[in-house]
């Protein structure tokens, strides 16, 4: 019984970070600065996917919406990272309300936290119109919100600087450093999945009728994770901000939100392993198919837009052939002596959004 | 009392371009639980038409607007959402979202990333009672409610229309009952590609230039305009488009400077407190669907 609680309980997520320490040591000892790049905006990529499966994988509701909540991260990191000489210049006409957000300082560990804080709150806010509301219903619900949000940070320039970039946001982010976010993204994910509130949220999206005739409060599960989720995609919008450096609301939009989503259905969206191997296909690919577009394996140049046009037709095959991703909704297995009952024991992952019915609006 | 004229053939012609959006959204979503993201492709796929045939007569264009956009529609239909065909709503959206993200970096593949002007037409301003109404406004209303009249007719008094109805009700007794289900589908995206077409020509003439994010906008607006009104209910949609396109062109003619560019952000808003507040819209559907 011990064993069997190592082998799924303990087992995964070591194996998850074990796997990302290793790709980030090898990537680091390339040497190489253009795959230490890559290696960087791949594990960033990992805490904004694993911080959404937090929510979209826990309880079955995909969020369109996450982004916004990278967007206030990134935004509330600025706030505290820039230099606070540089900061009455480049915000001249900041409302005297928010003054305070001039002569506020923090270190980064400290700031990425703050950030994520910031989004959590913010989550928190605006939580009771989104956790009633399944399927495709909370896909639009929380598409709305992206829309708010960007619109709000594109407009409100006094603040945010609009559309013109927000710039001097120190460039310190580490390739280890990405990694020990990477790896507490998967811990506080594995964790929130396999505690109590997991456990009930997991139920509900399974089969929400009757985790509701037991009693569960699938609201309350549900905005725990929600908030959460905010959370740790927060701090990786803070991480993203120290690795771009210099941003405006478009980075924070439709097409991350669509990177994001696309890694973790290439991956499977019922498991964590399937939102961290996701992330490892498609940056590879993105990578891969980005030097096939600049043309210095080939010699041809390939307009640009090639490689999104490429993910996206893989992600739509993927939606067709393999609703359920890579890892088909498994965890890492054991690596030794996986008997069949192993295999027998691994969960049933629906199909995205199968909990809402799927059936009856076939 | 000229304020009031000139508001209301802005509040009607917006109206009636995001009716006819609206309602090729609640089509598709009622007979096949589509929610099409990628509905915005057709606008921008119509606006590069435009663009491509700016030299030929107007009536070559607007039939290759047409042509083009259709084709869009049935292919997309054939190649990614007939295989998903039985999927979960949530799987046809993130498939759409995919399709879109697909035709917007197609076209920067090929006619290019900057906006391109398209040739102007209708801008000549007449006056009805001593006010300058814009000819485009007027024509855009008329086609809209020509349209929307057409296919009221073509649901009500066709054979394809009562199929289509069916159905939307139920598809799987649809089927059962000798709908042959491959064809009314099909059908379905060409009728909302002929609205995306039609809504094409009156928004990118209207703007005078397209880009490739030109139906980003659009889209979302559809988008809330058919929350709004109530996803499963060609009514409905068709009410929510107009209401929330007059209330968006009125907006835009009306807010004071500083407010205008919130504009959206309330437009938005509004969805999450209607799907919060009353999932099923101003008219609901005949059978809940999701």
């Amino acid at each position: 019984m011990a064993a069997q609680r190592l082998r799924e309980g303990v087992w995964p997520p070591v194996a998850l970070a074990v796997a990302i320490v290793v790709v980030a040591a090898l990537a680091g000892a390339t040497g190489d600065v253009v795959i230490r790049r890559v290696a960087i905006l791949a594990l960033i990529n990992l805490v904004l996917v694993v911080g959404l499966w937090t929510f979209s994988g826990v309880t079955g509701v995909v969020s369109f919406g996450h982004v916004s909540f990278a967007a206030i991260g990134a935004y509330a990191c600025a706030y505290l990272t820039i230099p606070v000489a540089m900061k009455r210049g480049l915000f001249p006409e900041m409302p005297g309300f928010l003054d305070f957000l001039l002569t506020v300082h923090a270190s980064f560990p400290v700031a990425v936290v703050l950030s994520g804080l910031a989004a959590a709150v913010f989550a928190l806010v605006v939580a009771p119109a989104f956790v009633r509301l399944d399927g495709v219903q909370a896909g639009i619900a929380t598409l709305a919100l992206l829309a708010v949000v960007y619109n709000v940070l594109l407009n409100w320039e006094e603040v945010t600087r609009g559309s013109s970039t927000m710039i001097g946001v120190p460039a310190d982010l580490r390739l280890g450093t990405a990694a020990v976010w990477a790896v507490a993204a998967v811990a506080i994910a594995w964790l929130f999945a396999r505690s109590r509130v997991g456990l009930r949220a997991r139920a509900a999206r399974e089969d929400g009728a009757a985790a509701r005739s037991l009693g569960l409060r699938v609201v309350a599960d549900r905005t725990v994770a929600w908030c959460l989720s905010a959370f740790v995609v927060g701090c990786g919008g803070a991480l993203y901000a120290h690795f771009i450096t210099t941003f405006n609301p478009d980075q924070f939009y439709l097409g991350l939100t669509f990177v994001l989503l696309a890694m973790l259905v290439l991956g499977g969206i019922g498991s964590l392993t399937g939102a961290v191997v996701g992330v490892a296909v498609y940056s590879l690919l993105a990578e891969l198919l980005r030097r096939l577009q600049g043309g210095s394996w080939t010699g041809v140049e390939l307009p640009a837009g090639t490689a999104e046009v490429v993910l996206a037709a893989l992600l739509l095959v993927m939606l067709i052939k393999r609703p359920r991703g890579l890892t088909g909704g498994r965890e890492v297995p054991w690596p030794a002596r996986r008997g069949p009952r192993a295999a027998a024991a691994a969960p049933p992952a629906p199909r995205p959004g199968a909990a809402e019915g799927g059936g009856a609006a076939a | 009392m000229t304020d009031v004229l000139e508001y209301l053939v802005a509040a009607l012609s917006g109206g009636g371009i995001y009716a006819l959006l609206t309602i090729g959204l609640a089509l598709l979503f009622s007979v096949m639980g589509l929610m099409n993201f990628a509905y915005g492709e057709l606008i921008m796929t119509g606006g590069f038409a435009m663009y491509l045939l700016r030299d030929a007569p107007w009536p070559l264009m607007i039939v290759g607007v047409l042509v083009a956009v259709v084709a869009v529609a049935l292919l997309t239909e054939r190649l990614a959402f007939r295989p998903l065909r039985g999927a979960s709503p949530l799987t046809l959206l993130i498939a759409a979202f995919a399709v879109s993200i697909m035709l917007q970096n197609a076209a920067r593949m090929t006619v290019g990333p900057r906006a391109k002007g398209v040739r102007p037409w209708l801008e000549e301003t007449i006056s009805i009672g001593g006010v300058g109404v814009q000819l485009l406004d007027l024509v855009t209303i008329a086609v809209a409610l020509a349209l929307i009249g057409g296919l009221v007719l073509l649901l009500r008094r066709t054979a394809l229309g009562v199929q289509l109805r069916a159905a939307a009700e139920d598809f799987e007794m649809a089927s059962l009952l000798g709908v042959k289900a491959n064809r009314v589908i099909a059908s379905a995206f060409a009728i909302t590609g002929v609205l995306g077409a039609v809504a094409a020509l009156m928004l990118i003439l209207k703007q005078g230039s397209v880009s490739v994010t030109v139906g980003s906008v659009p889209l979302l607006i559809a988008f809330v305009g058919a929350v709004v009104g109530g996803m499963g209910s060609l009514v409905g949609a068709a009410l929510g488009g107009f209401v929330l396109g007059a209330v968006t062109a009125v907006l835009d003619a009306a807010l004071p400077g500083e407010l205008a560019p919130f504009r959206d952000a309330f437009v938005f808003g509004l969805v999450i407190v209607m799907l919060a507040t009353r999932p099923q819209g101003l008219v609901p559907a005949p059978e809940a669907r999701v």
